[in-house]
């Protein structure tokens, strides 16, 4: 019988397509990654075991001292929120009208908001030192039943995104019972009976409850 | 016998060692390797960031008379949570009952969570059935205390959450419930309007 002569390939495999593929994504994933919000306020978030996940949400943070702040992702709503705000509330908040274009724009810039609406002329006139050193102070969002400054952002963030917007609390540990009960009051009185609790995934040794999470399924 | 084959079966050898052939092309293996390596650290460090949070429920108020759910006290768990962190309970309205526990479970009683789970188990067995005929499930009824930590309420919705509880909710403690945790359990006053004393 004829030898059949088989033609001699090279194993190699042409890897530029796939360099090429590989870099695309490399390169989307770069671009897209965000980065973390640079913390203002130190929250030392209680562990949990649920592992939900959440984006698109506005964070009431109180801290240790129980003081109100919000947090909001994305700049072009928060930018709305605050016309919301002017639009809808704007007679009790007058310090609000002066505010130009210009300066609204840049409340864009401020992820983490704490303080008094009767701040905010003067914080968006303030040039980038003067906004960290503010930042670093920030007195906290008024809360009380005759003034609760900190449920119209909420309502301005709902409206500013059609309702689309999850309402998460983001407390810290040792954070007192009392102020995050008035939040969930407060939340309750405008209708918002689902929201969420910030919490870290527990990992072994964190906490009492923490360590307990595996046995659960033994005793059930 | 003894020797071992290592030639690939066909023992046919073929002389001579064949010198390679050199490619112009540079292998792009590596940086295939290392570019998916950066997309996999990219990929998984992009959702890991995604804060966790774990869902709360408030209860709405009931609009009509329907929706309103039949309690019986059979079915009720109050559990009281205090300034140093101590976990009370009762089961019903009788405050008498109060016990203390704690969060951890290896704890020596079993923890609070052993009584939610035990009163999962006891109440559709125990309680008489509800007007409609159903079964009735535990109730948990949450109750921090003036000046309770805030780690406090999410460790006992976390427990809520591990015991599959399906009814409970925070609530504001009775002036009763706060006299008697102050006491360490006993009170004086054990009556609320209507109701008799236990006895003891």
């Amino acid at each position: 019988m004829p030898k059949v002569k088989v033609p001699r390939k090279s194993t190699a495999v042409d890897m530029t397509a796939m360099c090429d593929v590989s870099f695309l994504l490399l390169t989307f994933f770069i671009l897209t990654a965000k980065f973390k919000p640079e913390e203002l306020v130190a929250v030392n978030i209680p562990s949990a075991r649920s592992q939900k996940q959440f984006t698109d949400a506005i964070t009431i943070l109180l801290d240790k001292d129980g003081k109100a702040f919000i947090q909001l992702g994305e700049g072009k709503t928060r930018h709305q929120m605050l016309q919301q705000l002017i639009d809808r509330n704007g007679d009790r908040y007058p310090d609000l009208k002066n505010l130009n274009d210009h300066q609204k724009e840049l409340f864009g810039n401020i992820e983490t908001w704490g303080g008094p609406i009767s701040d905010l002329p003067r914080v968006l006139s303030m040039n980038g030192t003067q906004l960290q050193a503010y930042q670093k102070h920030m007195p906290g969002i008024p809360m009380d039943s005759t003034n609760n400054q900190l449920m119209d952002w909420v309502q301005s963030s709902r409206y500013a995104t059609d309702n689309n917007i999850k309402i998460a609390i983001k407390s810290d540990k040792d954070t007192n019972i009392q102020p995050v009960k008035e939040v969930v009051k407060g939340l309750t009185a405008r209708d918002i009976h689902r929201f969420l609790l910030v919490t870290s995934l527990q990992g072994p040794g964190t906490g009492d409850a923490a360590a307990a999470a595996p046995a659960t399924d033994e005793k059930k | 016998m003894a020797e071992i084959d290592t030639s690939g079966g066909g023992g046919k050898h073929k002389g001579g060692v064949r010198s390679k052939k050199m490619s112009t092309r540079v292998d792009l293996t590596p940086m295939v390797d290392l570019a998916f390596l950066l997309i996999t650290f990219f990929m998984l460090t992009t959702t890991l960031s995604k804060p966790h949070a774990m869902q709360l429920n408030m209860p709405k108020k009931p609009e009509k008379e329907e929706e309103k759910q039949e309690i019986g006290e059979c079915q009720v768990l109050n559990i009281l949570i205090d300034t140093l962190d101590h976990v009370w309970y009762y089961e019903g309205l009788q405050v008498a009952g109060l016990k203390q526990t704690e969060f951890a479970p290896d704890a020596k009683d079993g923890g609070i969570r052993k009584v939610v789970l035990d009163m999962i188990k006891k109440v559709p067995n125990t309680c008489p059935l509800t007007s409609k005929g159903a079964k009735r499930e535990a109730i948990v009824l949450i109750k921090m205390l003036k000046g309770a930590r805030y780690e406090n309420m999410v460790d006992i919705l976390n427990e809520m959450d591990i015991t599959a509880c399906k009814t409970y909710a925070i609530q504001e403690p009775d002036p009763i419930e706060i006299e008697a945790v102050e006491n360490g359990g006993t009170v004086k006053s054990f009556t609320r309007e209507g109701e008799t004393a236990p006895h003891q």
